[in-house]
Order: structure tokens, then sequence, then C-alpha cells
């Protein structure tokens, strides 16, 4: 036995003999590599020269902006559609090398590989130095601030916005500034750069006009009642339309927040969300009508009588069954907006949405809407750009967001392209030629959208309607709070699947309330939804003493 | 030892075998290295499971992180046991693959059994290669062809049922019927593939035997017993010990897309895997997956130990070491 | 009927003969019966997954999916087919990753199942474990990524999408029960006798028997490789190497993304939707990926059903 187990350890030992040459092997050729071709972003550049340059000699850097080492900055952006970036890279960096003496690597990003990728290139700590960042991504912003995976930017010991992006704070709008200071890993500050895109929400009813006509009725007819009075409408339509005619096209969960006047509280539970804050929906800028609370939403009476009028509504047919089956309903509900198969629905609103859909669905198309456009900290996060905490260039990089978010000429290079290749202007207005459809960024997840010259779709006056309708929108109260789930996390894993369980199926009347809802209130409570709850409510005293 | 070599023990014997081992150790070394390095290095990851992971502001490595993380003990198991889905989910877990491992084995088997015997070659290998298309298919595909079937507004049973002015039943809201719909599309699904690994067992059996039972008048269901079923033994009781290790991870595709996620349905369809996903869109914390999947493995192990063992005392040969 | 030709017991009266050793007519029956039932089972939901992908999304809103559409479209091709040169490089290195993948484990898994399957060998017990440990335990995602991708260097090359999953400890642990139950011990005691080498004994006499388990585990590794796309997500970011179904993938993901979150994206995504054929896309991203794999099949089957005992006479 004895000798066997020896035999086993000299085995083992050359086993990671083995292993450890081929490792350095690799290493070997991987560097060839970079050194063949200095395109590849190879991980071992990184790792060789890590050590020597750390914190510290980086702090140690005097204040003014050097720039005198050339720099690679590599970017993760979200949403982009790009298969050919040469010519629009060619001149970036050669504006970038001559302005601060960087060349830019972007990393892009698509709607469908971000999530998934981007966790990992955190958690692995590739060498990427600026992060696309939001309050809906996998990267969210608040967590991954807590976690330390974004620097702050405005750390009094080394403050990189003043030294760096004064000229890009100063023409940011405060509510965007005030929606981006967080509690992180280093304290309350901001730890990434909003872009200024459409920073409100608004809720509307979505109407089918064409059909609203033809029974004989108008916009006003909804603006005058609210969803409790929207029966005798979805009545007359649906007898007139057939059995297989759905009048009311919900996105269940957005119906409830509409119809109770509650918002998301950011930092909530993944898919289905247990917290609730009522706003006033005359004056979203007043505490509504809990106070600055935050409720169990399953609970409230608001609720209760939510999903009582919504399952009378399902039984009369006037919901789709599909919309409480949470892989049909999405795929349903737009299937049935583009056909115009619909009386009214529920919409996220930006600006310029009603002409946009009014084409594509081929019918006009009316907003009512809920409430005023509001700043919550959800929307005022919708898009942004972090320094990643494993940066080795963090100056330069703010140097860079500051550069690309108020030098139009920059800001229309990486998101329209070339002029001429990319684009043509008309009027001052924007007009794509063929090659666009080879770089296709997402415009609002780049930064500040109004830097851009208007595309010729959007009108001339866009940048005027911009600023105005979003120039509007007010915050509510508790703007920027976010909630930190994780002292309550396992309650928060086993309540998500709780709340899976029920929350759509009740918010799309497809289950009894008179049955179910007890028995979810109290499988909530079992699970210690009691415990969330104050650990929010906490939070959020904390949060607003400290802004406040 | 069944080694049969000269049984001299002599020299030369020392050396020869020496010399053999050495040729055996030389053909296990690239997947040695290949495991090493693939599957242990990467094992300092389990640590995970006892820490409060968190990402260090300039750290320079996950290794780094994962060291100067918190330890917390048994913390990130806990979200497995405080819920009341506890129960469902493990009965679930292990109800459904005790159930499947059966009915696996005994309907692959007869359908490998079955393929043998038939006359016509062509036959065979038309069967065999329709039966296995399923395997081609993703859960994601698979469940909206089960959606076709029972989609409340469009669906074909519905659709009959509506035209028969029968009530149309909510498939999609009733926890019921979905064992047998799950056991049904998992079978659909898997049994061409072990089919394929029985047959391939048969195939490799010596023919002379049945020559032999033949000219000794056994009949044709005496064969089966008494040849092809000790034959392909070793193959029934290496599948069913690898899948009795895996009696706690359930396939989270067919939980998971089959009964499209539907709410409703949780007390028939929630599955270990299914409650950790859902319960890691609240929180994304690796520790918590990590514990997740170190308990059903842990678990695994010891079913598959206690499995082996088993088997070992009834047939050396057929177990898995 | 070919086998008679194969029948050694006798040559005369040759249809009976055939059926000397064969089940019994009615038994036969019940055996196809039960088996083109099964058949069919397996088999509709492709026919019907190919009609859905030639389905006008008009149609599929209107009546749902159906095998008898209102409209047919080759919308989704189409839509597929503007990948242009994307899609061919995709296709050729999804073959690429496929065979030269399929290759190697096999080759790796065949050499390690071989020396598990000597019960002579002094390490059988040890590497058997060492082996089918790693099938349960695993250090998870993210040290697995990082060890690949900084230790290894699997980033943006072929290797990255071909290691990763060179060795399935399932598999070798199923071709050591293939050579378990085909191979007869006095054949390699014989070897031995006549001075066969080890890798002589197995790359001459027990691979050539073996062929319907190496040809079963061979179309498990290629099926595996062909379908991959986890590993292109994680360590694959320059388009040149995406195999097919990773390419696929991400069509579909996107698809996905932009129906689910396009209130969060703003007015942009209403316009990518706008042409969208979601629903056959999905469909049709099935047919192209399967079509390919499918006719490889056959390949693959021909071993395992050579070895088979039609009428319990090997042929």
């Amino acid at each position: 036995m004895k000798r066997k187990l020896s035999v086993k350890k000299l085995l083992s030992a050359a086993l990671i003999l083995a292993l450890l040459t081929t490792a350095f092997a690799g290493c070997g050729t991987k560097n060839k590599d970079v050194a063949d071709k200095k395109v590849t972003p190879g991980p071992t550049e990184k790792t060789e020269d890590k050590k020597p340059e750390d914190e510290k000699s980086n702090q140690k850097e005097p204040d003014g902006k050097d720039t005198s080492k050339p720099v690679t900055l590599t970017w993760y952006l979200h949403g982009s559609n790009v298969t050919d970036d040469k010519e629009v890279l060619e001149k970036a960096n050669e504006y970038l090398k001559e302005k601060i003496n960087v060349t830019l690597k972007p990393i892009w990003g698509t709607w469908g590989d971000f999530d998934e990728n981007v966790v990992l290139s955190i958690q692995g700590q590739d060498p990427v130095d600026i992060y696309f960042t939001c309050s809906w991504s996998a990267d969210e912003y608040n967590s991954y601030a807590r976690k330390g995976a974004w620097m702050r930017l405005d750390d009094p010991k080394n403050n990189l916005i003043e030294k760096y992006a004064t000229d890009l704070w100063k023409q940011l709008p405060e509510v965007l500034i005030h929606g981006a200071t967080i509690p992180g890993k280093d304290g309350m500050g901001v730890y990434a750069i909003p872009g200024y895109k459409d920073l409100a929400t608004q809720n509307c009813w979505d109407l089918n006009m064409n059909l609203m006509k033809k029974y004989g009725y108008t916009e006003d007819d909804i603006k005058n009642t609210d969803y409790y009075g929207f029966g005798d409408i979805l009545k007359t339509v649906k007898e007139g339309e057939g059995k297989n005619f759905y009048p009311l096209l919900v996105e269940a969960a957005v119906l409830e927040r509409m119809v109770t006047n509650s918002i998301v509280v950011a930092g909530d539970s993944g898919t289905n969300n247990l917290l609730s804050y009522y706003i006033d929906p005359k004056d979203v800028a007043a505490e509504g009508s809990y106070g600055n609370k935050i409720l169990s939403k399953f609970e409230t009476d608001e609720y209760k009588k939510f999903a009582e009028k919504t399952r009378e509504y399902f039984n009369a047919g006037y919901i789709d069954p599909a919309m409480g089956n949470p892989k049909q309903a999405n795929d349903v509900r737009s299937a049935k907006q583009l056909t115009g198969e619909y009386l009214i629905g529920t919409q996220s609103y930006a600006l310029g949405y009603e002409a946009q859909a009014g084409k594509e669905r081929g019918i006009e198309v009316a907003m009512v809407p809920c409430t005023p456009p509001y700043v919550d900290t959800t929307s005022s996060q919708g898009a942004m750009m972090a320094v990643s905490s494993s940066s080795k260039n963090p100056e330069r990089a703010v140097m860079f967001l500051n550069l690309l978010n108020t030098d139009p000429y920059l800001m229309t290079l990486l998101n329209y392209g070339v002029e001429g290749t990319h684009y043509k202007m008309e009027d001052n207005m924007v007009n794509f030629l063929d090659k666009r459809d080879d770089y296709v960024p997402w415009t609002n997840g780049m930064g500040n959208i109004t830097l851009l010259p208007p595309q010729k779709e959007q009108g001339a006056d866009f940048l005027d309607r911009f600023k105005k309708y979003y120039g509007a929108a007010k915050s509510i109260p508790i703007l920027g709070y976010c909630f930190d789930s994780t002292p309550v996390e396992t309650e928060m894993g086993s309540l998500s699947n709780v709340a899976a369980e029920y929350a759509l199926s009740l918010d799309a009347g497809t289950i009894d309330p008179k049955q179910k809802l007890p028995e979810f209130i109290q499988k909530l409570k079992d699970n210690g939804i009691d415990k969330v709850v104050e650990a929010a409510n906490k939070q959020l005293t904390d949060y607003l003493a400290k802004t406040k | 030892m069944s080694d049969s070599l000269a049984p001299t023990k002599t020299k030369g014997y020392h050396s020869a075998k020496r010399k053999k081992t050495w040729a055996l150790t030389s053909m296990v070394l690239p997947g040695a290295i290949w495991l090493v390095l693939l599957r242990y290095l990467p094992m300092f990851g389990i640590v995970l499971a006892f820490k409060d992971y968190q990402i260090y502001t300039r750290a320079p490595t996950l290794f780094h992180n994962i060291q100067h993380s918190e330890w917390v003990g048994l913390k990130n198991f806990k979200f497995l046991f405080t819920t009341t889905d506890s129960w469902i989910m493990i009965r679930n877990t292990i109800g459904y693959n005790a159930l499947w491992i059966v009915l696996g084995i005994v309907i692959a088997v007869s359908f490998a059994v079955m393929l043998n015997e038939l006359t016509n070659r062509f036959v065979a290998k038309t069967y065999q290669t329709l039966m296995f298309f399923p395997y081609f298919l993703s859960w994601v595909v698979a469940s909206y062809f089960v959606q076709a079937f029972l989609d409340p507004t469009r669906g074909l049973i519905s659709n009959i049922q509506s035209n028969l002015g029968m009530e149309v039943t909510s498939w999609y809201n009733d926890s019921k019927p979905w064992p047998v719909i799950l056991t049904i599309a998992n079978l659909w699904k898997n049994v061409g593939y072990s089919t394929v690994l029985y047959l391939a067992a048969i195939a490799g059996i010596d023919t002379t035997q049945y020559e032999a039972a033949s000219i000794e008048g056994a009949n044709k269901w005496q064969q089966v017993w008494h040849i092809t079923i000790p034959n392909i033994r070793p193959m029934i009781t290496i599948l069913f010990i690898m899948n009795v290790g895996k009696i706690f991870n359930a396939d989270f595709g067919l939980f998971y897309n089959v009964p499209m996620n539907s709410g409703p349905l949780f007390p028939t369809t929630q599955v270990v895997d299914t409650y950790v996903y859902r319960a890691l869109m609240a929180t994304s914390n690796p520790g918590m997956s990590t514990a997740a999947s170190l308990l059903q493995n842990v678990v695994g192990f010891i079913c598959l130990m206690g499995a082996n063992t088993i088997i070992r005392k009834l047939d050396e040969e057929s177990s898995l070491f | 009927m070919a086998r008679v030709e194969t029948m050694p017991v006798s040559h005369t009266g040759k249809k009976r003969k055939a059926r000397m050793n064969a089940v019994s007519l009615p038994t036969e029956v019940v055996i196809h019966i039960v088996l083109i039932l099964f058949c069919l089972i397996c088999v509709i939901p492709f026919i019907f997954v190919g009609i859905i992908s030639f389905t006008s999304e008009e149609s599929i809103r209107e009546i749902g999916y159906s095998f008898l559409p209102n409209k047919l479209s080759l919308q989704a091709y189409r839509y597929v087919f503007d990948l242009g040169d994307q899609l061919w490089r995709s296709y050729f290195n999804s073959f690429y990753i496929t065979i030269v993948g399929t290759f190697l484990s096999v080759l790796i898994s065949a050499l390690y199942s071989y020396a598990l399957f000597r019960k002579d060998y002094k390490y059988r017990r040890f590497f058997t474990i060492f082996c089918f440990f790693t099938m349960l335990f695993g250090g998870g995602l993210a040290p697995t990524y990082m060890v690949c991708k900084n230790l290894l260097g699997l980033s943006d090359n072929y290797a990255a999408l071909i290691v990763p999953t060179l060795l399935n400890p399932f598999n070798v642990i199923i071709m050591r029960t293939f050579f378990q139950t085909s191979i007869p011990l006095d054949l390699l005691d014989s070897a031995a006798i006549d001075g066969s080498g080890e890798y002589h004994t197995l790359f001459h006499i027990v691979l050539p028997i073996s062929k319907p388990g190496i040809a079963s585990i061979s179309l498990l590794t290629s099926l595996a490789y062909w379908n991959e796309w986890f590993l292109s997500m994680l360590y694959i970011r320059d388009a040149k190497y995406f195999p097919l179904q990773y390419l696929l993938m991400r069509m579909q993901n996107q698809v996905d993304f932009l129906v689910k979150n396009s209130s969060k994206i703003g007015p942009e995504a209403a316009k990518i939707m706008r042409d969208l054929p979601q629903e056959s896309l999905r469909m049709a991203l099935v047919v192209l990926i399967v079509i390919p794999i499918a006719f490889a099949y056959p390949f693959f089957q021909r071993y395992i059903i050579s070895g088979l005992t039609i009428g319990s006479i090997k042929g």
C-alpha cells in the first residue's frame, strides 16, 4: 500500500512538471504571437508588467495631464452591430493619438453576448479599461461598484473627474450626476460616467387609434378615466372584433406599475420585483402616498385591487393568456404590436416613440401618459461608462471619456462612422449610406448623444425636442437609491423563486387572486420578505441621510 | 490479476512488466495532463463555496481575490435549505432522476435488442437514425414543439378540445399532467442516444456464442437473456452508475424550457437546477452557485460510490473501478 | 436479401434458413410497429421545424405554428444569408473544429481508456478515479475561464474551441466498457506472446475490433463539437473564428434580447426589430445547423450497424 502511494506521488509530481513545461511553452508561443501581430490584446502582455506598475506608482503621478506615454485603451461596449470598424478606428486613433496619445481598442459586445461575457471578463480580470455598465445589464452598475469592480472617479484622494474631466462634468444634467452618485466600495461617490441620453421614464397607454376611431372613441376617453374604468371600452371592442381578439395588450409587470403608480426599486430581485415605492402620479417630485418608504409589493391594498380587476378583465377575455407565460409573453406581444392587433397597450415611453411605432405598425398610434416623465435610479443609470479597477491607465481612460463626451467630431465619428463612407450630410442632417450596415454601434449606449447631428428621420429639431422633453423631467425623491441585497442574499434567493411562481400569473390575471394571492403572501412571509423590506428601508433612510 | 503472461518469475518477466507499465502510462499521459490542466487546476475555485467573494479594487488576479475573500462557512449553502421549496425541489430532482434512470435503461435496451433482431439491415439503419434525431434538437426548440400542442389559444390539443365543445385545458397553469409530459419529453430526447451505445455494445458481441446457442437449440428469447443481456451488462451498469452520480443534478434545459418557466407549474417542475438559476438571477453571487453545484456533486458522489460498491460485490467485472 | 450470402450454416432452402435463428414473424411485426411509432414521434418535430422555417411571419402571427401555414416565405433564410461571407467562414470553422477536435479527442480518449481497460495495468484504479472524479467535481466557470485564457492562452484561436472539451470522462469510461465487452482477453494474451507492443496491440488488434464503439463515441464527440457555442462565447471575440452554431446563436440571442428589453433601449430597438423574422428565424437556424451533421450521421452509423448480428450472424 505504502509503496503504491509513493509511486502515486511520484506520478503526480511528474504530471505537474509536465504541466508546468506545457504552460510555459504556451506562454512562450503566446508572446511570440503578440510580437508578430501587435493586434491581439494578448492577456499575457498584461500579466507580465502587472507587478512593477501597481496602484502606488499610479497615484504618485503628478497632477496635470501627462500624456507623454502612449497608451492603449480597451473599451467594452454593449449592443453593437459592428462587422467592419477598420476605417473608423484608423481615423479615431489618428485623432486620439494627437489629442491624448491614446490608441483605442473597442470590444463590440452585442445584445446577445454582452451579459454572459462581461461578468466573466470582470471576474477573470481581463485587461479591459472601460466597461459599459448600467442598471439593467449583467454588470449592474451599483452592485459592481460595491464589489469594487469600478474605480471611484471622484475619490477625494485622487479625483479623476476634477483632474481630467471637468468639461464633461459641467455639461451633464444635474439629475444624471445625482443618479450616478452611489455608495460603492470606496464610499459614496461616482463610479461611472453617465451617458446623456433618454434619461426619463414615462409609462403610457399605447392606443391603436384606428381601432379606437372605428368604435367611436377618442384619446380623451382614455385620458378621462383610468384602468378601472376601461371596462366598457374593452367590452365594446371585444364584442365587435370577435373571440380571438384580445384588446388589452400588456406587459404584465409594467401594467402593474402603471396602475398602482409604483416604480421599480433599483437593486430589487432580478426578474420579478418584490418591492414597491409609490409615487404621486400628479407630482412625481413629491413624496408618494406612503411617504419615503419601501413596501412589499404584493401585500398592499393597491396590489390586491389591481390583481382582482385584472383577473376580471382576463376572465372577460380582454387579455391574451400568453401574457401570463414568461417565455411566450414577449414574443406574442411584439408580434401583436407589429400587426396592430390590440386596442390598448402598455409602453415605457421614449421620445419619438409614437411616430416610429405608427410607421412600423401601419396604424395611427397615440400615447396617453399615466404620469409626467420622471427620473429614477434605473433611468438615470440607463447607459454609463465605468473605468475598470484593474485598468492600468485610469487617468487616460477618464481623459478619453471626457473627450468623447465633449468633442462632437470624435463622438460623431465613433457613432455614425466616417463622413462620406458611412453617412453624408444633407441639410445639416445625417443620411446613412450602405456602408453603415457594417458599423452600427448602439448610439444611446456610447455617451452624450446631444453632440450628434440629428439623423434625417429624427428631424432637424430633434435636439431641441430632446432637451425640452428630458429637461422637463423631474427626479423622484429617492433618485440614486439602490437596494443592496447582499445582506439578505439567502432570503432573496428563495423569494425570487416564490415570486417567479406567482407574480407574472397574478399580474396578467391568469390565476385567481382570491385563492392564490393569500397563498403567495404567506409564502413570501415564510421565506423572509419582512427581513428584506426592513433592510431596504434601513438602507433608504441611510441613503437619504447621506444625500440631504 | 488476470495476467497470464509467462508465469516464470525471471528478470525478463519483471522488465517486460515494467515496460508494459510504462507503455500504458505513456498512453494515459496526454489525457492525464489535460485533466490536470483543465479540470484539477481550476478546482481551487471550489473554495468559493465557503467564501464571501469580493472583487478587490486594483486586485491583480482572481486567485488573489479568492485568497482575500472572507471565509463564511456554510452560509452560501443556506439558500438551498431555508426555503419552503426545499422539499419540493429535492423530491422532484431525485424522483424524476430515479424514474428516468430505470425507464431509460429498460426502454433503450429493449430498442437496441429489437433493432438487433430485425432481419432487414436497411430498415434497422433507418429506425436507428430516426430515433437519434431528437438528440439534435435543443430543449428550447423542443419546447416550441410542445407548445404547438399545448398552447391555450393556438395549440393543436386546445383547438381540438374547443372544436369538440370541451373545456380547454390550461396546460401551462395546471401542474398535474407535467410529470407525464416531462417524462415523455425526456425519453423522447434521450432514448435514441443510449440506444446507440447499447447497440454498439451488442455489435461487439462475439457471434460464435449465438451460433453455438442456436445449434444447441436455444430459442430467441433464451439467446437474448443468456447471451445479449449478459454481454452488455457492463454497459448497462456503467451507464447506471454514472447516471446515479448525477442523481442530484437535473437537466436544466428540460425543466426550464419545456414548461416555459411557467410559475403555476412549479410544484411539479421545480428542481434544484431551476431553483438555483432563479435564485442567482436575484443575487448573482458566485459563491452561492459554487456551493450549489458542490452540494449536488457531493450527493452524487456518495450515491455513485454506494452504487459502485454494491455492484462490485455482485459483479466486479461491471463496476466502475 | 443480402444477408443470405453471409449464412454459413446451410445453402439449401435459403429463405427459410435465413429465418432460422431470427425472431418469429409475428414478433418481428410487433417490433416494427413499436419502432415505427417511436420513430414517427422522433421525426415529426423535424418536419414541423422545417415547415415553420419556411412559414411567413404573418402566418405565424395569425394562426400560430402549423403544419399547413397560410403563406410560405424565405424571409428567415434570406435574413441569415445576409451574413454573406461570414456564414461560409463559420461553416468552415465548424467543419474544421469538428473534424480536428473529434480526431484528437477520440485518439486521446482511446489511449486513456485502453490503459484503464487493461486489468494488469498497475495504476489502473488510480487513473480511473482520477478521470471520473472530474466528471463530478469542477472548479466552476470563472476559474476555468481564467486558467484557459490566461495560463493556456486559449483566446481567439482554434485551440480555444478544441482543447477545453478534448477529453470527456464520460466517453473514456464508456469506451473502456466497449473494450470490456468486445475484446476477448485471450486475444491480448496471444498478442503479448507474439511480442506485440502495447501500441501495436491497441492500434492493430483492439481498435479494429472495437469499430462500433469507436464509431459511436466519435459520433457523440463530433456532435458535441458541432453544436459547441459556449466555448466560443467565452474565448472568441474575433468573428474570424466563430463557428456556425455560435454565429447563429448570437443572431437568435440578439433577437430575443431586443424583444425582451426593447423598452430600455429606446426607439432604436423598435427600428431594428421591424423586419426581424422572429419565430421562423429560430427554426431556420435549427435547419441550417442540423442538416450538415445529420448527413454525417450515416458515416458513423455504418460502423455501428455493420457490427450488428443481424439474425444473429455477424456481417
